[in-house]
């Protein structure tokens, strides 16, 4: 009797815990929403009431859409080169590497442990060094690169790890040539996490910062930098605005996701 | 019909001609990871390389540095009480934040763990929900909740609590830090404790232990795996922040990352700011590899 | 004609000989059993067959062609993989068609071989599933159709069964062999299943260690093993060591430790070979040490005594450990008529028509 109550109210304690700890990672979030759509100058509790003006000022503010813009072609085009070149990359260590795999391995993912702030700080120094990305997206879009590759070379690898080979073999038994065998199974397969990879990259190139900040320059200042240096100054809601934005399109990115490959999917061709 | 044929009747196959083949074929296959390699060597290895060799050139005034080998910029580092005293501080924010993230993850990284698979895709969803907003917005949400005029200090003197400083020092920056990087260590620990078969707790319970025995000696030591990379990855992270401290630090709080760029891109001192940043970069290799050894014998004591 | 011919293939994987030279051929239309333990090289054969691995050495003909260094796509043999390896992102239907699109079959007789095949492997109506849909059973008829609808050269099955549940493994044997004949293709179907070999197979050939053991008819494995490894392989055997005194035709006498014994043997050792005899648990006879009525003991020769040691019951027959000599423990099946326990003295006989001698290793 003593202890079914003790371990009821250690059930209920551990439940009360959990919803406080979600609700703590959670917070910020709800807080960005709120903020957005409030129409005073600061949340304060209660909110002050619904308006869309932090939207219009947004809207109005013109390096705000400048960058914003610039964010979104400069993940297009990053996402496009870390994509194509990390699925190649974890198609060749995956499949053919022998001696250098674990080199290739090591190589591929380094730019991930290793702080992006001193990345960006080794590379700002290389490009002048060396004349060029100081002027224009290119430093930007190979900084970008570096921090996204990583991500779609892991992603990748561990779908070709899984991939059960003897699919292509069955191809290859039905009459398909290697070409014809990676177009018609081998891609279908991984598409998958090669789709999941490139969202993951593109989200990371878009929130990237520690690079941006480095790289960053006059018309071609990211929206989190811009959105960095106009807090330093003030503390309006408008930043709040390019939060939902980006919930928003984390929330197309899912579904897109899901449309484009099919949660199921992901499961095609594991070894039983 | 014979159908059995023995004896060497095989002819030797022209194997230089398949292995040239194969030779080729896998030079071919090179072209795949050529532009991943190309892009690391060039972009990555080569400007760290660059950085190091910054950092034994001379300080000067009228250009970025003096072609001339001097372990200067070091000697002054590591002379600089002020930079100590940062560095110091940048590594103690790194320990309490990886502490309480840990502290605060853990029970996440449990329920998630013992989720039916249905509620797991949903919590683990939510764990990465955190994640998709950029973190500039997510300290920027937590200077409303935090500023002296904020949400949580309006809603204190509505209760007519005394408000706290919440925000430009240490206590802003630990929670902002904290709650960026707490998804980190919930997916690192999960996957450990996922691999704990709740069985073994079971066994455990029926051989007497209380539930908090249970866990000590048993799900504890099996989760270490996941507590070590954790706590190394979010350490990590923390103490190369820049967002964080910057806004949420106001200029009161000032951590390596703020003070090597400010070196480089304002004070335009390249030397000193590469010294900076590779003796901070040593540093933390040193501590995170202390940490995994100590934590490896604990390991194997506890297995 | 011979459909398959292996000349003398070797192959190896770094230190490890897989398979040794083995020579082997295959009549058109025949089906032939690989059977042998587990790592013997069954797989790696087959896929050598179908173009997966290279040999290191010797050839490979498929008819009048060496295709040794062909690849894969080019040799037109259905194989069917032992997980099916069916395309998990393509319907029945496309998992089916892909062979035939890539022998750019035309549209419409692409859907007419696809619904032939189908209704042969009875599975009409599940054409626009996909295979994560399916059972077992369907599963594996897909990539019999798959494999079939192509109209290869040759069939390559790898342990087709392997994953089914045992009531419908026995099934499918029987559909398999059917099917095999109705086609009249020419297949080699790997198993480590003994029984499944004898049921299904023209002729079956036993691999160990890489290397070809024997290869004859089911009944030749069974009642004519060459080696004591062989028979322990195929089905249950008592192996009773004996030394040949002397023979006549195919009629032989030995001595043995239980005293003068009556048996068969191939033609080859002669007097004073050594070896084994061997007997089948079910032509072991059991009677009482009276010595009167035992069972079916037309041309019983051959006589011995022992005590029962244990004995365990099997439904239509039970199976009894018995004791003969210092040693030497035979394993008999009888009917349930008549039964012996534990510690009961019996007598032991067999007919020498139903003894084969197996010279050991050396000879
Ligand atoms: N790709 C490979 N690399 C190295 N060794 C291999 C490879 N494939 C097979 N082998 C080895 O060759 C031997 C024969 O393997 P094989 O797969 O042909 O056996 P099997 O008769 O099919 O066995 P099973 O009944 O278990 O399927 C084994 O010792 C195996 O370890
Ligand atoms: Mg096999």
């Amino acid at each position: 009797m003593h202890r079914s109550i003790g371990s009821r109210v250690g059930r209920v304690a551990y439940g009360t815990l959990i919803v406080l700890l979600y609700a703590f990672l959670l917070l910020p979030i709800a807080i960005v929403v709120i903020a957005s759509f409030n129409s005073g100058n600061y949340l304060r509790f209660p909110p002050q009431g619904f308006s869309l003006r932090w939207f219009r000022h947004f809207g109005e503010t013109a390096s705000f859409t400048r960058s914003f813009f610039f964010s979104l072609r400069l993940a297009a085009v990053v996402t496009v080169i870390a994509t194509g070149i990390g699925t190649a990359a974890a198609l060749y260590v995956t499949r053919t590497a022998k001696r250098y795999r674990e080199f290739l391995r090591v190589l591929m993912i380094a730019p991930l442990p290793v702080p992006a702030i001193i990345t960006g700080v080794a590379l700002l120094i290389f490009f002048y060094a060396i004349h060029v990305g100081t002027h224009g997206a290119f430093g930007l879009v190979v900084g970008h690169t570096l921090i996204c590759l990583p991500y779609v070379f892991l992603i990748v690898s561990t779908v070709l790890a899984n991939f059960d080979r003897t699919l292509e073999e069955a191809a290859r038994n039905l009459g398909a040539g290697p070409w014809t065998t990676f177009r018609r199974v081998t891609l279908p397969i991984i598409k998958g996490g090669v789709i999941s990879g490139a969202v993951f990259a593109f989200i990371t190139s878009y929130d990237e910062f520690s690079i941006s900040l480095l790289l960053g320059g006059v018309g071609t200042t990211p929206l989190p930098i811009q959105l960095f240096d106009y807090l330093r100054f003030s503390f309006d809601p408008t930043a709040a605005v390019a939060g939902v934005i980006s919930i928003v399109m984390a929330m197309l990115a899912v579904l897109v996701t899901e449309r484009l490959v099919g949660l199921e999917s992901l499961y095609y061709g594991r070894r039983s | 019909m014979a159908t059995i044929r023995r004896g060497d009747g095989g002819l030797a196959l022209p194997w230089a001609r398949l292995s040239r083949a194969a030779a080729t074929r896998r030079q071919k296959a090179f072209l795949l990871v050529l532009p991943a390699v190309a892009l690391l060597l060039l972009f990555f290895i080569l400007p760290y390389l660059y950085l190091l060799y910054i950092s034994v050139m001379t300080q000067s005034h009228n250009a970025k540095y003096i072609t001339r080998f001097t372990l200067a910029n070091y000697a002054q580092t590591i002379g600089d009480l002020f930079i100590w005293r940062v560095i110091f501080h940048t590594l103690r924010l790194g320990v309490i934040t990886t502490v309480i993230a840990l502290v605060l993850s853990y029970p996440l990284a449990y329920h998630l763990a013992r989720a039916s698979s249905v509620m797991k895709g949903l919590l683990m969803m939510l764990v990465l929900t955190p994640l998709l907003v950029g973190v500039v917005i997510r300290t920027y949400s937590w200077m409303i909740l935090l500023s002296d005029t904020g949400l949580i200090n309006s809603l204190l003197t509505s209760w007519g609590v005394q408000p706290a400083h919440l925000m430009y020092n240490d206590t802003g920056v630990t929670i902002g830090l904290v709650h960026i990087y707490i998804p980190f260590m919930v997916l690192s620990l999960a996957g450990p404790l996922q691999g704990i078969d709740p069985d073994i707790e079971r066994a455990a319970r029926s051989l007497g232990a209380g539930a908090w025995q249970a866990f000590w000696r048993v799900t504890w030591p099996l989760s270490l795996p996941g507590v070590v990379s954790g706590s190394v990855l979010v350490f990590v992270l923390a103490i190369s922040s820049y967002v964080i401290p910057s806004l949420l630090g106001g200029f009161t709080v000032i951590t390596v990352p703020l003070l090597a760029i400010r070196t480089i891109t304002e004070l335009f001192n390249w030397p000193l700011g590469s010294a900076l940043t590779i003796v901070f970069f040593a540093l933390t290799v040193v501590i995170v590899w202390l940490f995994l050894r100590l934590m490896s014998r604990a390991m194997k004591g506890a297995a | 004609m011979t459909a398959i011919s292996l000349r003398s293939v070797v192959k190896q994987f770094g230190d490890v000989t897989a398979v040794d030279h083995l020579d082997l051929d295959l009549a058109e239309g025949e089906l032939i059993a690989f059977l042998g333990p587990s790592g013997c090289g069954k797989t790696t054969t087959l896929r050598m067959i179908a173009g997966f691995e290279m040999p290191t050495a010797g050839q490979i003909w498929l008819g009048e062609e060496d295709v040794t260094w062909l690849s894969a796509e080019k040799r037109n043999c259905g194989m069917v993989f032992q997980n099916y390896a069916l395309f998990p992102h393509l319907t029945v239907y496309r998992n089916i068609a892909f062979g035939l699109e890539m022998r750019r079959v035309p549209r419409n007789e692409i859907a007419r071989r696809v619904r032939s095949v189908l209704e042969k492997v009875q599975l009409h109506g599940l054409e626009e599933r996909y295979p994560r849909q399916l059972s077992g059973g369907q599963q594996q008829r897909t990539a019999l159709a798959r494999a079939l609808v192509i109209n290869p050269n040759v069939l390559l099955l790898d342990e087709p069964l392997a994953n089914l549940d045992a009531k419908l493994r026995e099934e499918m044997r029987f559909y398999i062999r059917t099917l095999q004949q109705e086609f009249g293709i020419t297949t080699i179907y790997v198993t480590h299943d003994q029984s499944e070999a004898l049921v299904l197979a023209d002729r079956v050939a036993v691999m160990m260690g890489g290397m070809l053991q024997q290869i004859g008819t089911p009944e030749d494995l069974y009642r004519r093993p060459e080696t004591a490894k062989v028979a322990d392989f195929v089905g249950l055997v008592n192996l009773i060591p004996v030394r040949m005194k002397e023979r006549c035709g195919a009629a032989i006498a030995c001595e043995s430790t239980l005293g003068p014994l009556e048996g068969r043997g191939p033609d080859g050792p002669g007097a004073e070979a050594e070896g084994w005899l061997s007997v089948r648990p079910e032509n072991l006879h059991l009677s009482g040490t009276d010595g009167a009525a035992a069972s079916g003991t037309d041309g019983t020769v051959n006589q011995m005594r022992g005590v029962v040691r244990e004995r365990a019951y099997l439904g239509s027959l039970i199976d009894y450990r018995v004791e003969v000599g210092p040693a030497l423990t035979l394993r008999i099946q009888g009917g349930a008529e008549a039964p012996y326990h534990a510690g009961d003295a019996v007598a032991v006989g067999f007919a020498s028509a139903d003894a084969w001698f197996v010279p050991s290793e050396e000879g």
